[in-house]
């Protein structure tokens, strides 16, 4: 189990450095997809592709702005799937994205290991871990979890947000890779997606108060650069379609807006 | 005549290639170096991840480097005279993480000194924790670098002929003395090429630091980190990070190989 848990931190690790391939007799329409999208992926590009039997779909994971980083590099993505609005607003404004629409939506919940040695039960004994674990301020789930904490400290006090703030023993670049920490039973706590707390049976879920909490929203939009702009369409439609959005249900997300 | 004019196209050849290897190894920082504008610069080294992430790596690297020389020169003159299978097998163990990917090695130290790992649990039990922390950092860079510096030593020492110990002992010279005043003043070139080598291996190392000791600005995020971290959200950011890291580098570089107190000593023993 832990050998498994070890071998996806290699796997996410090396996750921004796979490229797309090309083909001649079936199009290949290149997906990147942020890293919470890891597991609903797959069965989404599963359905699509028996309908569209003409379209090979090859998914790159990683953090929402490591991303956004290549794509504003001239990566040659054809859709962009983003773990909040921000990144995907700033390749819009700048020109690299069109047509973007939010897609799911999801929460913040505190992971911790089954074990959970520092016996955390409710999200105001946060502070009860040794080492906590959360994003960078760049990647979305980072960014979410500051604001968790900021909203946490006008009720629970500042130094109750000072506190677990002086726990954190290290920011990873995508979600993944901060559930992975706790998974090897390394961090003691993680703020992660309630989804992919869902997607994991190594981790304990303890619920962050909705006064606390936010709304996580994952959009999708075509690359301006995308010479496949018909088939990326056609991908967006799909993962609106009541089909796509009943497999998002299956692994735990709302549909965006609620 | 017919000789010269047989050699001149193979050494046309010789400066080409080594031309082209040389263009390939400088170009990207020349490149590095043009497209950044002083502004940019001086806003880079005014951002809050900068001094913290310098500070850290020039700290942990020199820590690391001194466990390295200190832990690696018994060793690789053990490896240098010795004759055994034993010797042999180590030499080709200690060589593991040169072809092993760090962030292989990273994952290793977890399983090794992490809370479920080895020996994690037994440390943890006389109050040391090593994950995390500016420690696991230490850790990370000796395993990666020191296998550079104890090759090099090792080799420095082979040169070292065993007659001039004999000699030495001879004249009344102890073992220690015959070692650190015949053997370690040959052998020092070496030694300085293997300390700058795995030294400018440390300063670099990111995948095996990042899995074992974290990415935290101020007590793990050393500079390749605060680069990753950077480029992450500004790439002109991660550039002047990048440039400093490289000035950096360079100036140890030159520095530990031409270090005038060592070239007075090699010069000395050398008359």
């Amino acid at each position: 189990m832990r050998m498994a848990a070890a071998a996806s931190l290699l796997l996410l690790l090396t996750a921004g450095c796979s490229g797309t391939r090309e083909e001649n007799e079936r199009m290949t329409l290149s997906v990147f997809a942020a890293s919470s999208l890891t597991d609903v992926m797959p069965d989404l590009v599963e359905v699509f592709q028996g309908a569209h039997p003409d379209v090979d779909v090859a998914v790159t994971f990683a953090g929402s702005q490591v991303l956004r980083f290549q794509i504003e590099q001239g990566a040659s993505a054809d859709v962009f799937a983003s773990a909040n609005e921000a990144h995907m607003r700033a390749l819009e404004d700048a020109g690299h994205v069109i047509r973007s629409r939010a897609l799911a939506a999801t929460d913040l919940v505190v992971v911790v290991p089954l074990a959970n040695g520092a016996a955390i039960e409710r999200f105001d004994q946060l502070a009860q871990a040794t080492r906590i674990v959360v994003g960078t301020p760049f990647v979305p789930i980072g960014a979410y979890a500051d604001t968790v904490l900021s909203k946490a400290s006008a009720v629970l006090g500042e130094d109750f947000a000072a506190d677990v703030r002086d726990r954190i023993a290290s920011m990873e670049s995508n979600v993944r890779l901060v559930r992975a920490k706790v998974e090897l039973g390394e961090a003691d706590a993680a703020l992660v997606y309630r989804t992919d707390a869902m997607n994991s049976d190594r981790v304990g879920l303890v619920p962050i108060p909705d006064a606390f909490n936010v709304q996580a929203q994952f959009w999708v939009g075509v690359t301006m650069s995308s010479p496949r702009g018909d088939e990326a369409g056609r991908f967006l439609d799909f993962l609106s379609s009541p089909p796509a959005r009943e497999i998002f249900r299956a692994h735990g997300f709302r549909s965006a807006g609620s | 005549m017919t000789h010269r004019a047989h050699r001149s196209p193979m050494v046309g050849m010789g400066v080409l290639f080594g031309a082209t290897l040389v263009g390939l190894l400088v170009l990207p920082f020349a490149a590095l170096a043009v497209s950044t504008p002083l502004t940019d610069l001086r806003a880079g080294a005014g951002h809050p991840l900068f001094a913290p992430a310098l500070w850290l790596s020039l700290r942990t690297t020199l820590t690391s480097l001194s466990i390295t020389v200190v832990l690696g020169t018994p060793l690789a003159w053990w490896l240098a005279s010795s004759r055994s299978r034993t010797a042999r097998v180590t030499e080709v163990l200690i060589d593991l993480p040169i072809v092993i990917p760090p962030a292989v090695v990273g994952v290793a130290l977890l399983e090794t000194f992490g809370r479920r790992g080895l020996v994690g649990p037994l440390l943890e039990a006389v109050g040391i924790t090593v994950p995390f922390t500016g420690g696991a950092v230490v850790v990370a860079q000796v395993v990666v670098s020191s296998p550079f510096f104890v090759q090099a030593a090792a080799n420095a020492f082979r040169k070292v002929e065993p007659d001039m110990l004999i000699v030495a002992r001879t004249l009344g010279a102890s073992p220690t003395a015959a070692f650190a005043r015949v053997a370690l003043p040959i052998a020092l070139p070496g030694l300085l090429v293997g300390a700058s080598l795995a030294w400018a291996r440390a300063l670099g190392e990111f995948g095996a630091t990042l899995l074992f000791a974290g990415n935290m600005p101020g007590r793990t995020q050393t500079m390749p980190l605060a680069i990753f971290s950077a480029l992450e959200a500004d790439v002109r950011l991660a550039i002047v990070f990048s440039l400093v890291l490289a000035a950096v580098g360079v100036v140890l570089l030159v520095a530990i190989r031409f270090v005038p107190v060592l070239r007075q000593f090699q010069g000395r023993d050398a008359l």
